[in-house]
């Protein structure tokens, strides 16, 4: 006779033997180790939520104190690798295999790991390809997750950075696993339910509140004139040419800029309304001055940002909320918007090839994908037009029947061709490939493949990769662009100057910017308290980026 | 764009925390007035940072130069704190000694020191030192003949290492919000004390400590003002109207109300308890008062008007 519901009896008696150490659903911070090997199982997969932003760490560091003896051989499928207990597991023998998304932080412990074969690697992901294996072959059998408050009933309220909370619990609680939730507090009454009791089967009142990593500030105060230089020149030379108005920027400096810059070089150009309106993005502090001024139809969000709390609540037009007034941010939901709604994606990157390919792997860090790859790619399952995505499209189709074109997803790299402590962008060949080679990754960490990049922003211009026509053009296209790297001055001048005649690689001059208007003036705010002003003193900056 | 690059030198509009050390010189000082010595045509560079690879800047990282404030002659150095945070290499020095030995000639009105500098540079750390001595002697003898050394302190390095010694040794102070004055850097006591002691990445920490706020209340600076050049001309000019004479009773009464600071804050462990003590009733309030009402407070305390550092 067939066995159905065997998932469903080992649920049932990790749930017993978890209850031991609960009183109802709620476990105090002290039985954590006890819970956690009272519950799990060797060779279990789990999903110990490390995000993007929010961080489960009072479970992690539960975890990490297990007794290897009885909870060993964990399966680790979980999107971020950002404490250090994550990766403490790995050396106590408590975790073996991994299968994650975005390290940033843990980028060099990772890959040393890596190396020495403490880990066995399954891939690295990009998120919605993570999550998406949650439903299929990667289905976690309990998951360790953090929210702001529950009540004893275990509905939670996940607070402002939601992130990838509802797609762990989805992927679990449905398909017999065991889902524990850490809250800062235990409360009568959630402020809003993020999360339905039914699905949480303990609450953990943590020790201390959990860790929310600002990772999208970018201070005014450190942006550079060549930065702005080249926003002037992507909002002038692209988002007004294509009239991109759906779309999802980067964390760097020059995607800030281009925030500040759209209320001051973007409204003398006259673009409000015709540009930015509609985004998928964390939420920036420096986007306020944009918002502010009216440029900002709607924001829907990843995951939150340090401080940016009473901001939110106060703009309810703009920023996806709850009836109880803060931020609702889904990370699943986001990504999908940025890939399928938005069209245009620009962000920077580290490293960039002959071909275009791009990568933020260094031959010492394996920082993970996380969601660019998402963001940064075009949609083949797309069907609905627009104006920006038939343009492009028209412009890189080469053969075929014109009835049958379809439109293409805006790709944009923007980078200085030097990047930190001189470092060159542009590279012959990819450090990535050098440190699949050395660890034995069957597929190169590539952030962004070639044929997925439309433009490439640099200080000396744009280089418009769809209008290339064969190899040899995008290669003189990208060196045309790459500065006094290596690469840029490895450069056929003649063929340079024909791909600029076509309008293939365009100059600040040729876009009519003149390169000593580049001024910091042009900056909507210039340091982190004219953000504060901006927002009517809404915006509360952690400490760390304060100057008075 | 004409226009914003005219904003640019605009002294109402110009940010003393944003502009170069020439554009601030020249918005400070009366309209074409400003003559330059050794300016970067002369290239007069660092000998010592090609022995380390680094790049040189063709004025060593300062201005100095004779102009005109509202009419009378006074003479002005400029630290640039974009070039290597503004710190004093051999050059950099010579070219401030020169300009204070120079006034004892010249007799200006005033000299003004606009700050911008983490200290010493380390690739020339004996230079460097030996030019804050040097600063400081010049800095007395200047004063002692009547004449008044003024300092100006907003800029991104802030006034730190030497400079802040330096700083100490001036008749009067100007600071604005953004501007820092100490001795030791925040990492500088994170490295030697520990975070616990001072966490440096706690960047509200940093300017309460050591920010120009605090230094106003506590009487380390002697005028606070906005960050735009015009504010920091309107307090040149009122600071060089009431500089202190440089004489016994002067000292006698600065090393009186060092001790006393001592006396009644020693044991204090934060900003914001010296500013309660000094009568500040909402003291947690004081970092983001805008300039007004920060100067109403300062009005009420009595203890910030004196010459002790």
């Amino acid at each position: 006779m067939t066995e159905w519901r065997g998932e469903r009896e080992a649920r049932d008696a990790r749930l017993q033997a978890g209850r031991a150490h609960a009183d109802g659903k709620v476990v105090p911070a002290a039985a954590v180790v006890q819970l956690l090997e009272a519950i799990l199982r060797p060779g279990d997969r789990v999903c110990l939520e490390g995000d993007n932003q929010k961080q489960a760490d009072c479970l992690a560091r539960g975890l990490s104190a297990c007794d290897p003896d009885r909870i060993h051989d964990l399966h680790m499928v979980q999107s971020g690798i950002v404490l250090p207990e994550h990766l403490d597991v790995f050396e106590t023998g408590i975790a073996k295999r991994l299968d994650y998304s975005y390290s940033g932080p843990q980028g060099g412990r990772i890959a040393k790991m890596l190396y020495g074969g403490q880990i066995e690697l399954g891939a690295v992901h990009t998120y919605l390809e993570l999550f998406a294996r949650y439903f299929i072959d990667l289905t976690p059998n309990v998951a360790l997750i953090a929210g702001v408050s529950a009540d004893r009933d275990g509905n939670l309220y996940t607070g402002p950075n939601t992130e990838d909370t509802p797609t762990v619990v989805e992927a679990t609680a449905f398909k017999n696993g065991v889902v524990v939730a850490q809250v800062n507090e235990i409360v009568e009454k959630v402020p809003r339910v993020d999360i339905p009791g039914d699905r949480i089967d303990f609450v953990v009142e943590a020790d201390t509140p959990f860790y929310v990593e600002p990772l999208f500030t970018r201070d005014p105060a450190a942006m550079t004139e060549t930065q702005i230089l080249i926003a002037m020149m992507a909002i002038k030379g692209i988002y007004a040419e294509y009239g991109i108005r759906r779309l999802n920027h980067g964390i760097g400096f020059g995607t800030a800029a281009i925030e500040l810059l759209l209320p001051t070089y973007g409204e003398k150009l006259g673009l409000k309304g015709k540009i930015a309106t509609h985004w998928a993005l964390n939420p920036h502090p420096t986007l306020i001055p944009a918002i502010e001024s009216g440029w900002v139809s709607q924001v829907h969000c990843f995951g939150s940002e340090v401080g940016m709390d009473r901001y939110i609540r106060a703009r309810p037009d703009i920023f996806f909320t709850g009836p109880d007034g803060s931020l609702r941010s889904n990370r699943a939901f986001c990504q999908t918007a940025g890939l399928y709604a938005c069209d245009m994606f620009i962000g920077a990157t580290l490293q960039i090839d002959l071909m275009g390919h791009s990568s933020t792997v260094t031959q010492s860090r394996v920082a993970g994908f996380g969601g660019a790859p998402n963001m940064g790619s075009d949609p083949h399952g797309r069907r609905h037009p627009s104006d920006p995505w038939m343009k492009a499209g028209r412009e890189g189709q080469i053969v075929g029947d014109p009835a049958l074109m379809r439109g293409r997803k805006l790709v944009v790299q923007l980078v200085e061709t030097f990047g930190e402590k001189l470092v060159p962008t542009f590279v012959e060949k990819l450090d990535a490939l050098e440190l699949a080679r050395k660890i034995g990754l069957e597929l190169a960490p590539v952030m962004i493949y070639g044929d997925d990049v439309t433009h490439i922003v640099t200080e000396e211009g744009i280089a418009n990769l769809l209008l290339c026509r064969d190899a040899d053009e995008r290669e003189q296209a990208i060196r045309g662009v790459a500065g006094y790297t290596e690469v840029g001055r490895g450069r056929d001048r003649t063929k340079v100057e024909a791909l600029r005649a076509r309008g293939i690689i365009r100059r600040p001059e040729d876009l009519g910017i003149e390169p000593l208007d580049a001024d910091r003036a042009l900056l909507a705010a210039k340091s982190i308290k004219d953000l504060v002003h901006w927002s009517g003193g809404l915006y509360e900056p952690p400490a760390k980026f304060r100057n008075w | 764009m004409a226009v914003d690059r005219a904003a640019s030198t605009d002294p109402d509009a110009l940010s003393w925390y944003e502009a170069t050390a020439r554009q601030r010189v020249v918005a400070l000082a009366d309209p074409g007035s400003v003559r330059e010595f050794l300016p970067p045509t002369e290239r007069r560079m660092s000998p010592h940072l090609p022995l380390f690879d680094l790049p040189r800047a063709f004025d060593d990282g300062i201005v100095v130069a004779r102009a005109t404030l509202d009419g009378d002659p006074v003479l002005i150095a400029a630290q640039e704190g974009r070039f290597m945070g503004g710190a004093f290499g051999e050059v950099h020095g010579a070219k401030l000694v020169g300009l204070l030995r120079a006034a004892l000639d010249l007799k200006p009105r005033a000299v003004l020191i606009l700050f911008d500098t983490g200290g010493v540079r380390l690739q020339e750390a004996n230079a460097g030192e030996t030019a804050i001595a040097e600063t400081m002697r010049a800095i007395i003898e200047v004063r002692a003949a009547g004449i008044p050394v003024i300092g100006l302190i907003g800029g991104r390095a802030g006034c730190y290492g030497g400079g802040g010694l330096i700083a100490g040794t001036c008749s009067r102070l100007a600071v604005s919000e953004g501007g820092r004055i100490s001795v030791s850097g925040p990492e500088v006591i994170e490295t030697n004390k520990g975070a616990e002691e001072f966490d440096s990445r706690d960047r509200a920490l940093v300017w309460r400590t050591m920010g120009g706020k605090h230094r106003r209340l506590t009487g380390g600076a002697d005028a606070f003002c906005a960050d735009t050049v015009a504010a920091f001309r309107r307090a040149a000019l009122d600071l060089i109207g009431r500089a202190p004479a440089f004489d016994l009773a002067t000292l006698e009464a600065e090393q009186a109300r060092l001790q006393d600071r001592i006396a009644r804050f020693g044991d204090c462990r934060d900003a914001t308890e010296i500013w309660s003590r000094l009568g500040v009733n909402d003291p947690e309030a004081v970092p983001a008062m805008d300039t007004d009402a920060f100067d109403q407070i300062v009005t009420r305390i009595r203890e910030a008007d004196h010459d002790a550092r």
